[in-house]
């Protein structure tokens, strides 16, 4: 055995990567499917005194707490879900308007509603557009329990290196999932600042009183934003070289797509994934030359098309879009080889 | 004061934002001193004080400053808010934070009115009070914040004083103060004038603090 | 390989429990192991499913179509894994077994781990791992509770059948 080979649940591996990434407040409010990162962080907190911890009344008190704590400089981060959601959009909103390196682990359960407590990834548009803004967020959507660790990680580490509100989206069945797992620490993380302490003298807003003043502010974030997905976008192309179909899937879902594509090699037919690791800054360059080889797109996920929007939001090239929406429902390797039928 | 009041002429919040002022410059604690503030008038003290200040969202004050608490307890946290921020869209956050016992000062600026929207009913009218939500008069009585908060936390220190009573609002300010460096929470709300939304002014201004006084007893409690 | 085992049953049933023995004795036997539980809302009562992959090649999405061995406890879980049937896979149902589990005196209590026998030799005569090796997790998590003498009955019925 591997001697650093553990059997771990996706929430472990997610509480392991915040400490690993020097995390040390969460504010949270229990809701499933992500409540275990609540409990299973605070577990942790009994024997670590560096680590601290506040069930708050809400979610929008865990949000605004992680907003305060953040100005003061402490990597505080935050895990909801569904309706949970929805509700730290306030503070979210927040972290947009003032550059706040907001991370927020997101526990995708089906909507609308209280839906289901399961499984889902039908909260991508509130991950990326739930603020009343631009969604200038960045999104990292892990296909695997190994991914999950090193993209939570990640999540910190841009978050407070180009200080735009970050999102770990996950969903139920990535983190109740338990593997064996290697968990793969590599690289620095990036170090705290507070925004305002006893060395600073600080007036911060995050509302004006002309309409130019807002928009030059925004015109500005833009460019940082672009600027920085230079730096930060991520896609996995797998199998792609002269493929004729190619598959688009995210999340859990993109590792079902890879098994798939493995096995419709096999069967003799030429298909290839392409899969957004960021979702947000989307990886658009690549997605269009992808496009421009390929006759037909499959986009497979577990949504009614919030996927999708995002692929023709960015793609320039003509090319047929096909595929298997399924909101709130897993989808196995066994139903995406059936559409290559 | 670093720069121009944006505060309409007569507004009392001047007046409570000078007084915290004036007590961290005799406590020489300027510097660790940081005031957090909700949206709704509040909000304009953003660039009154030189001191670090930070807007936040309405009603989430509160919650924004036991983050900052508690990432560093060492520094002075103080949430400023109105009555609408306080006792209505932040009231849970505000029961919470006093029911926990988070070691800030809140102080809420009681005008009776939502002000910076126009004049609507707020949580702190008082009965029989025409605003632009209730035009025929409020029909309810208001909320009293210093009950509320007392029935959640025994060793808070909670006082209401009033824009026209300077001394006291500095001693009780002072006393808010304390205690949070002893470890507890503490609110201040002070009955503020608004001459815009009251449509009075000069003498006619003290004279309807006077009478808010009446459905808001002033003193420690 | 890759052994696909799809447990159900009622909640309560103790699915979850034996899902646990499995995935890590075959962890323990250098496996590789993903596993992934379903439930519903209700704390108790619902069906209670526990799709697990035991193979000598990771496999990343935990969920499957297919199962090599299902096993079904209740009447409601049949229900609930219909669209798992029918694929030619090792079928345990509980209710064939019930001559012997009223024979043998096992009580409600102890059905779990009487399935956690049955699947404790299959994957024996698999060569994925000796039943000793699900035995004695069994016996640290169980020994000092209640019923552990029912428990060690009811596994050593399943494992001789």
């Amino acid at each position: 055995m591997e001697n650093n080979k553990q059997f771990l649940t996706g929430h472990e591996v997610v509480v392991q990567a915040c400490i690993d990434a020097d995390a040390t407040h969460m504010f949270g409010y229990p809701i499933t499917p992500g409540t275990e990162i609540l409990s299973g962080w605070i577990k942790k907190c009994q024997d670590n005194k560096d680590l601290h911890f506040l069930q708050t009344e809400d979610e929008i008190a865990a949000g605004f707490t992680v907003c305060g704590a953040l100005m003061a400089g402490s990597k505080s981060f935050t895990a909801t879900a569904g309706p949970g959601t929805v509700l730290m959009q306030d503070a979210m909103g927040m972290a947009d308007g003032m550059r706040l390196p907001f991370v927020t682990i997101i526990a995708q359960r089906g909507g609308p509603s209280s839906g289901t407590v399961i499984y889902s990834q039908q909260e991508v548009n509130l991950a990326i557009h739930g603020g009343n803004g631009e969604g200038l967020r960045i999104v990292y959507s892990p296909s695997t329990v190994e991914e999950l660790y090193v993209l939570t990680r990640k999540t910190f580490n841009v978050a407070w290196e180009y200080r735009f509100p970050s999102v770990l989206l996950t969903d139920g069945y990535l983190l109740k999932t338990k593997q064996d797992v290697v968990l793969n620490f590599v690289g620095e993380n990036v170090e705290p600042k507070p925004l305002v302490s006893e060395h600073t003298q600080k007036n911060i807003r995050n509302i004006y009183t002309f309409e130019q003043e807002l928009m030059d502010e925004l015109t500005n974030q833009k460019q940082d934003f672009d600027e920085m997905a230079k730096e930060v976008t991520e896609f996995e192309s797998y199998k792609v070289e002269s493929c004729d179909e190619l598959i688009i899937a995210h999340g859990i879902v993109g590792a079902a797509a890879r098994d798939a594509v493995d096995e419709l090699k096999k069967q003799g037919k030429n298909v290839g994934l392409f899969r957004p690791i960021t979702l947000s800054p989307f990886p658009k360059d690549e997605l269009n030359k992808l496009c421009k080889q390929v006759k037909k797109i499959m986009i497979v996920e577990s949504s009614m098309g919030q996927l999708k929007d995002l692929v023709k939001q960015n793609l320039d090239t003509q090319v047929e879009i096909d595929g298997l929406y399924k909101p709130a429902v897993g989808i196995e390797t066994e139903e995406i080889i059936k559409l290559f039928k | 004061m670093s720069k121009d009041s944006k505060f309409c002429p007569g507004c009392g919040q001047t007046m409570i934002l000078q007084t915290l002022y004036r007590i961290l410059q005799e406590q020489k604690s300027e510097e660790k001193a940081v005031l957090g503030l909700d949206i709704g008038c509040s909000l304009l003290a953003w660039d009154f004080l030189p001191i670090n200040t930070f807007q936040t969202h309405h009603g989430r004050v509160t919650s924004t400053m036991v983050g900052f608490n508690r990432a560093r307890p060492d520094l002075l946290s103080f949430a400023y808010t109105g009555d609408g921020g306080a006792y209505a869209i932040g009231l849970q956050s505000l029961l919470w934070a006093a029911k926990r016992n988070d070691p800030i000062t809140v102080i809420v600026a009681n005008n009776a009115v939502y002000a910076m929207t126009g004049g609507q009913t707020a949580p702190t009218t008082m009965h029989g009070q025409k605003t632009d939500t209730s035009p025929a008069g409020y029909d309810a009585e208001p909320v009293d914040g210093m009950k509320l908060i007392r029935s959640v936390n025994e060793k808070a220190y909670l006082a209401r004083t009033a824009v026209n009573e300077m001394k006291d609002m500095k001693q009780h300010l002072e006393k808010a103060i304390q205690s949070q460096r002893d470890g507890n929470f503490s609110m201040i709300e002070i009955l503020s004038f608004c001459p815009t939304n009251w449509r009075v002014k000069g003498p006619a201004m003290i004279e309807y603090v006077n009478n808010m006084k009446e459905s808001f007893p002033v003193g420690e409690f | 390989m890759n052994i696909k085992i799809l447990l159900s049953g009622d909640g309560g049933q103790g699915i979850q429990l034996i899902a646990n023995m499995i995935c890590q004795a075959a962890f323990e036997t250098d496996f590789h192991v993903t596993a992934i539980p379903n439930y519903g809302l209700e704390q108790r009562g619902g069906v209670s499913l526990n799709f697990i992959q035991i193979s000598d090649k990771k496999q990343v999405y935990p969920k499957f179509t297919k199962p090599d061995i299902l096993l079904i406890m209740s009447p409601q879980a049949k229900e609930r894994v219909e669209e798992y049937q029918e694929n030619g896979e090792l079928k345990l149902e509980i209710g064939d077994y019930e001559s012997i589990l009223k024979e043998n005196n096992v009580p409600k209590q102890s059905q779990n781990i009487f399935c956690l026998g049955l699947i404790a030799k299959i994957l024996e005569e698999k060569e994925i791992l000796k039943k000793e090796n699900i035995f004695e997790l069994l016996e640290k998590k169980l020994s000092t509770k209640p019923g552990w003498e029912e428990n060690k009955k009811a596994f050593d019925l399943g494992n001789t059948l």
